[in-house]
C-alpha cells in the first residue's frame, strides 16, 4: 500500500504530460505551466486552473540554439526546449514570476515562439528586504488575478482565492509532516523519494496528490526501510530534479536527510497565513518565504536557515549543488561553506549540467564520504 | 623505427621488486590496484613495506587490465593472488577489479600514497592523471582534508600531453623538457578544452613557430589550469606533486616558478601513489580485521 504511493508519485513524474492531458479532458478546464515557484499556484487553483510546473528532460536540448545563449544555465535551456519539442502542447497557457534573467529568457523565447493562449510575467520583486515589498506585490498579484478573470471569463472571488490558499496549504503541510521522518536516526524515507513527492506535487492535481500524502502519513510510521542510512547528507542549491544522482548517491552508502531546493524543502516550507486582504496574504507567502538566491540580498538568509535544516536533521555532510552558471547559487557557496563548517558540517560544491559525468561524479562524492565515514581514521 | 610510425605518446610500461625482501617472512601482504584512465599500476607491500610494483597502460576492458598488472607485479616473486591478505581497488576502473575486496577512490589513496613516498610533512598533493586532476589537502598522517577536482573536460591532464605530444612528434618523456628551451614564455594556448589547445597548437607551428615554443605555451596552459584548482584548495607546504604528468619537468618547473613552491623531488615513481596508498589502506584494514587497530 504504502509502496503504491512512491509508485504512483514516480508514474506521475515519468507520466506528467499523460497526467494533465487527462485532467484537462476529464475536468474540462484549463492547464498553466510555470517556470518558478514565485509563481502563486493559489491563485491559478482560485481560477480552477491545474499549475504544472515546466522543467527538463535531463536530455542534451539541441533545439534551443536559436533562442537563447548557450551560457545561460540548463534549465532554463532545457524547459525552452520541452516547448520547443511540443512536450507541453497541451497547456492553455504560461506563467514566470520573476527570479533569474535564464527563465526570464525561456518565458520569453517560448512566449515569441510557441504559440499559446495566455502569457503572462509577475514582477516579483527582486528586493524581498525592501519594506514596500509586499505591497508593490500585491498590486502585481491583483494585476495577474484580473488577468486570469479576462482570459477565463470568470470572476475570482475571495471564497475562491480561499479554496486555493487551503489547496496549497495543506499540500505543503502535509509534505512537511512527511519531512519529519526525515528527522529519525534511521529515516523513513530515502532523500529520492522526497524529492519524487515534491517533484510529483508539482506537476499533479494538488487535491490528489493531497489524498496520497494521507494515506502516505497514515503507513509511514510503521515502515522500516531495509537499509542502512549511511552518511547524513544535506543537498542543497540550484534548481535540482536529478532523481538518478540522489539514486546514486544514496547507493554509495548515504541519505539525504533534508534538502534545500526549490524541488523540495523551499517549496513546502512556508504557508499563506490567512488576512481579510486575501492577495496581501498570498503576496506576504512570497515575500516572506526562503529566498531564492536570486532575491536573498542584502543579506543572506538562506545561510542562517541552512544552518538550522543542518541542525534538526542532524545532517554529517553537505552537497552544494550549482547549475551551470547559475550565478545566484554559485555566490552563496562561500557563505553557505563557512556557516556551515562552523557547527562542523563540511560541504562540498559540484557543478551540474544538463546531464551529470556520474563517474567523475561518483569519485568526488564518495571521496567526500570517505572523509566522513571514519575510513580515513585508520591510520 | 621511423618518425611516421613512432608512437611519440607512449610511455614505458614496467615491473619491479624491492631487492632483500622476501615476502615468506611478511605477516601481512597486500596489494593495491589503481586502475587509471590511461595507465593502471598494482603494488604489493609487506608489513606496510613496499616490496614489488608494475606499471601498464590501461586497454579497453578494466576486468582484464587488473588482472595483467597484478600478475605483472607478481611475476617472478613467487607470490599468487591467493597469497595477498586484502586488495584494495582504485582508480576509475575501481569498480571493475574482480579480485579487490575494497575499493576506496584515489583522492584518498593518492594522500595516502604521497605520505610514504614523500613523509608525514605532505601537506597539499597535486595527483595529475590521464583525464583529470586533483588537489587534495591532506594532515600528517596523510588523511584528506579537503580536495577539488577538475572539471570534465581533460585540458590540464596526462592524457592531454598524450594527444599533444603526438602532435609535434616529441615522445612525451620528452616533450616536458623541450618546453624549457625557450628564453621567454610565449602565452599559453587554450587551457578550457584538449581540442580547442591542440586546433590553436596547429595554428602556431602553421605560423613558423618553433616546436620548443608551442610546447611552451602548450605547457603553461596547463600549468594555469592546475594553479587555478591548486589557489581554490589552497597550496600548504610541503608541496607534492603524484600520477604520470608529475614526471614532466616541463610542468614541474613551471608550478615552481608560477606558485613559488618547489615540489618536493620523489625517490620513487610518483605513478604509484593511488596503488601504494591502496595497498597501505589494505594492509592497515586487515590489521584492523585482526583486532590490531
Amino acid at each position: 500500500m504504502l509502496e503504491e504511493v512512491f509508485e504512483t508519485f514516480r508514474k506521475w513524474i515519468d507520466n506528467r504530460h499523460e497526467y494533465a492531458r487527462a485532467w484537462k479532458e476529464r475536468t474540462q478546464n484549463k492547464v498553466v505551466g510555470y517556470f518558478c515557484t514565485y509563481v502563486p499556484e493559489e491563485i491559478l487553483y482560485a481560477a480552477n486552473i491545474l499549475p504544472v510546473r515546466i522543467l527538463g528532460s535531463h536530455e542534451p536540448p539541441t533545439v534551443t540554439e536559436p533562442y537563447i545563449f548557450a551560457m545561460y544555465c540548463h534549465l532554463c535551456r532545457d524547459c525552452l526546449a520541452q516547448g520547443l519539442k511540443g512536450k507541453f502542447n497541451y497547456v492553455n497557457g504560461i506563467v514566470e514570476g520573476q527570479s533569474c534573467l535564464h527563465l526570464r529568457q525561456a518565458f520569453n523565447a517560448w512566449r515569441l515562439h510557441i504559440p499559446t493562449d495566455f502569457a503572462h510575467y509577475i514582477y516579483i520583486p527582486h528586493g524581498v528586504q525592501n519594506p514596500h515589498a509586499i505591497q508593490y506585490l500585491t498590486q502585481e498579484f491583483a494585476k495577474f488575478k484580473k488577468a486570469l478573470e479576462d482570459w477565463t471569463g470568470k470572476k475570482i472571488t475571495n471564497e475562491d482565492l480561499d479554496r486555493g490558499i487551503r489547496i496549497m496549504n495543506k499540500n505543503r503541510e502535509l509534505m512537511r509532516r512527511v519531512y519529519e521522518y526525515r528527522k529519525l536516526d534511521n529515516p523513513k524515507i530515502t532523500g529520492l523519494e522526497a524529492m519524487e513527492m515534491v517533484l510529483s506535487s508539482q506537476m499533479t492535481d494538488k487535491e490528489e496528490h493531497s489524498k496520497l500524502l494521507e494515506r502516505l502519513l497514515e503507513e509511514l510510521p510503521n515502515r522500516k526501510l531495509n537499509r542502512n542510512p549511511g552518511v547524513r547528507l544535506m543537498i542543497i542549491g540550484s534548481e535540482d530534479d536529478d532523481r538518478v544522482f540522489m539514486k546514486n548517491v544514496e547507493a554509495l552508502g548515504a541519505t539525504f536527510v533534508i534538502d534545500e531546493h526549490c524541488t523540495g524543502s523551499r517549496y513546502l516550507w512556508d504557508d499563506v497565513v490567512p488576512d481579510e486582504d486575501r492577495l496581501f496574504a498570498i503576496a506576504s507567502r512570497y515575500v516572506k518565504r526562503i529566498a531564492c538566491p536570486s532575491k536573498d540580498w542584502a543579506e543572506f538568509t538562506r545561510v542562517n536557515h541552512a544552518v538550522r535544516l543542518a541542525k534538526e536533521f542532524k545532517v554529517q555532510g553537505t552537497l552544494v549543488i550549482q547549475n551551470k552558471f547559475c550565478d545566484p547559487h554559485g555566490i552563496e557557496i562561500p557563505p553557505l561553506r563557512d556557516a556551515l563548517g562552523s557547527i562542523g558540517v563540511p560541504t562540498y560544491p559540484l557543478e551540474f549540467d544538463v546531464t551529470v559525468p556520474w563517474g567523475q561524479f561518483r569519485t568526488r562524492v564518495e571521496a567526500f564520504l570517505e572523509t566522513l565515514t571514519g575510513l580515513e581514521e585508520l591510520f | 623505427m621511423s618518425e611516421r610510425s613512432s608512437e611519440f605518446w607512449r610511455w614505458r610500461e614496467y615491473r619491479h621488486t624491492q631487492p632483500n625482501m622476501d615476502w615468506n617472512q611478511a605477516k601481512i601482504v597486500t596489494a593495491g590496484i589503481d586502475i587509471g584512465s590511461v595507465g593502471s599500476k598494482a603494488a604489493i607491500i609487506l608489513d606496510g613495506q613496499l616490496y614489488a610494483y608494475s606499471v601498464m597502460r590501461t586497454g579497453g576492458v578494466s576486468e582484464e587490465t587488473a588482472f595483467k598488472v597484478m600478475n605483472w607485479a607478481l611475476e617472478g616473486t613467487g607470490l599468487k593472488t591467493e597469497n595477498l591478505h586484502q586488495v584494495v581497488g582504485t582508480g576509475y576502473g575501481r569498480v571493475n577489479i574482480p579480485f579487490a575486496n575494497k575499493t576506496i577512490t584515489e583522492i584518498a589513496c593518492h594522500a595516502r600514497g604521497a605520505h610514504y613516498i614523500y613523509g608525514p610533512s605532505v601537506r597539499t598533493v597535486l595527483d595529475i592523471g590521464g583525464q583529470d586532476c586533483k588537489a587534495i589537502r591532506c594532515d600528517n598522517k596523510g588523511k584528506v582534508m579537503s580536495f577539488l577536482m577538475n572539471d570534465k573536460c581533460a585540458a590540464g591532464t596526462g592524457r592531454g600531453l598524450e594527444v599533444f605530444s603526438d602532435l609535434i612528434r616529441i615522445p612525451i618523456e620528452e616533450v616536458g623538457k623541450v618546453s624549457l628551451n625557450v628564453t621567454e614564455e610565449p602565452p599559453p594556448v587554450s587551457n578550457t578544452c584538449v581540442i580547442f589547445a591542440k586546433a590553436e597548437s596547429v595554428a602556431l607551428l602553421r605560423q613558423g613557430w618553433p616546436k620548443e615554443k608551442v610546447a611552451a605555451a602548450y605547457h603553461l596552459a596547463m600549468v594555469d589550469r592546475i594553479i587555478d584548482l591548486l589557489t581554490k584548495v589552497g597550496i600548504e607546504k610541503d608541496f607534492v606533486i603524484t600520477g604520470g604528468v608529475a614526471k614532466n619537468i616541463g610542468i614541474a618547473t613551471r608550478l615552481e616558478t608560477n606558485l613559488g613552491i618547489k615540489p618536493l623531488e620523489p625517490e620513487l615513481d610518483p605513478i604509484l601513489a593511488g596503488a601504494i596508498g591502496a595497498a597501505l589502506f589494505a594492509n592497515a584494514l586487515y590489521e584492523k580485521q585482526l583486532g590490531l587497530r
